[in-house]
This record gives structure tokens, C-alpha cells and sequence, in this order.
């Protein structure tokens, strides 16, 4: 049962496309979000650290023989706060749209 | 706060994560030249093996071994920099492993049919020409193959 709550912290676009790319995949390479994101190496970092500061990302560096490689991942807290907040998205559409469908009584003949 | 957000808005931020759950689905991992890598590599090896000498049988397997290992090291690398989350593919139904089973099997009947048809025929190299087939079918079914299995999750995807 997800319960639907709006996080402002994931709903600013650059991070809202980091998170959904995330939530999307088991972990990703650095370079990989950088790429499809469409960010520059210092605004992925930046963006990854807030995320993960809140508790909603964890990082990971390794290294690949003598190159470091970072990867991230959405933790547990991560993915609820998502999924929180894209059923609370569904539900402002939902609710906009029955708030323009017409009503019983406006539908009857006066 | 969300009394704040405009349904449109919401509509657009509802877009954009549909949109980047398709882009990790579509993400591309299998370069065209690894299906046709492993056709030649195919065809290397019946050929080898159909020569009956041990030499050429040695260096046939040797050559489809490495090529294999070489042309399959960028699409590994590929898939693990940014592997799509399990849940996501769990969503698609049988029909994706099915497709899958239907492909390996289809190969093999098609280089099992076409091996013995040509045999029966008194052709030379039955074995290398019907590799050739087999190789070609992989090639092609297999890039169609992958389309299918991305359409099939970004259409489970976009339905919850």
C-alpha cells in the first residue's frame, strides 16, 4: 500500500529526472546518469549529494583496476519517498480531472 | 504543499518519470555489430569443425571462444553500468521469456532444417552454409527480438 506524498525535495525537475531514472534501475554509473540526464559532472554531484544527504540515494565508489567509478543507487527510503510522491502526482491529475467532469446535479435539465 | 501544484504540472512531472523509465528500457546495450560478431563467429566455427581437420577444429574453436568473450565485454560492461531494475522486467508478462524460447528454438530449427535439407541434397559444407543461415536469422531476429522486449516493458510500464 503506497500512501501518496508529495516531496518537494524530489519534485525539483533536475532531481525528480535523476530519481526516476534511479527508481528505474537496480543502480547506475555516474557517467551513465551524467550522460542521460544531460548534466555536467559538479551539478550530478551536487544533485547526488542533496539526495543523498536526505537519505534517498546512496553512493558508491569503487575502483575499476586504477579508475575510480562511482555509482548510485535509490536506498529503501529513497524509493518509498518516490513512489509516495508519484501517487500523489496521479491523485492532483485524478482530482482535476473529476473537478472538470460534470456533476449529477449540473447535468440535469433545470 | 501540494495544494500548491498545478494538476498540469503534476501531469508534466507524471511525464517526464514515464519518460525516463523508457529511456532506461531503451537504453541501448546490444551494439548491432554483436549479433552480427557472433554470426561470423558462428560460421567460423561449423566451418572449422566441418573441415574434419584437427588443426583447423583447434583454431576454430579457439577464434569463436575469444570472439565471443570479446564481442559479448562492451555489451556486459553496458548492462552493468545501468541494470534495469528486476521488478520492472517481472512486469512484462510471460510473454518476454516466452518470445525468448520462441527465438532459441526457431535458431535451431532453422539450422537443423536447412544442415539436413542441404546434406540430403548432396550439397557441399552443408554444416558451414547452414551456420551461415542460422547466423543471419540471429542477427536479424535478434535486434528485432530486443525491440520487442523493449516495447513490451515500456508498454507494461506506461499501463502501472
Amino acid at each position: 500500500m503506497i500512501t501518496p506524498r508529495f516531496d518537494e525535495l524530489i519534485h525539483a525537475p533536475t532531481r525528480l529526472s535523476l530519481v526516476a531514472f534511479l527508481a528505474a534501475t537496480e543502480w547506475a554509473d555516474f557517467a551513465v546518469l551524467r550522460d542521460s540526464v544531460g548534466l555536467s559532472d559538479s551539478a550530478l554531484s551536487k544533485q547526488l549529494t542533496t539526495l543523498a544527504d536526505a537519505g534517498y540515494v546512496e553512493i558508491r565508489k569503487a575502483f575499476v583496476g586504477k579508475r575510480p567509478r562511482t555509482s548510485a543507487r535509490l536506498t529503501v527510503a529513497g524509493r518509498t519517498a518516490f513512489d509516495g510522491h508519484v501517487a500523489a502526482l496521479q491523485e492532483i491529475v485524478a482530482g482535476a480531472g473529476r473537478s472538470l467532469a460534470p456533476t449529477g446535479r449540473a447535468a440535469q435539465p433545470s | 504543499m501540494d495544494d500548491q501544484i498545478e494538476p498540469s504540472d503534476a501531469a508534466r512531472a507524471l511525464s517526464e518519470i514515464d519518460r525516463r523509465r523508457e529511456q532506461v528500457i531503451r537504453r541501448e546495450v546490444f551494439t548491432g555489430w554483436f549479433w552480427w560478431g557472433h554470426a561470423v563467429l558462428l560460421v567460423v566455427l561449423a566451418a572449422s569443425i566441418e573441415s574434419g581437420r584437427d588443426v583447423l577444429i583447434g583454431i576454430g574453436i579457439a577464434v569463436f571462444v575469444a570472439g565471443s568473450l570479446l564481442v559479448d565485454l562492451p555489451v556486459q560492461r553496458a548492462a552493468r553500468a545501468a541494470p534495469t531494475r528486476r521488478d520492472l522486467a517481472g512486469r512484462a508478462s510471460p510473454a518476454v521469456p516466452l518470445a525468448g524460447l520462441a527465438f532459441v528454438l526457431g535458431l535451431i530449427g532453422v539450422a537443423v532444417t536447412t544442415g539436413l535439407s542441404l546434406k540430403a541434397a548432396g550439397v557441399s559444407y552443408p554444416g558451414t552454409i547452414a551456420a551461415a543461415v542460422a547466423g543471419v536469422a540471429f542477427a536479424v531476429g535478434g535486434q528485432m527480438l530486443v525491440r520487442y522486449e523493449m516495447a513490451v516493458l515500456v508498454r507494461r510500464g506506461s499501463e502501472g
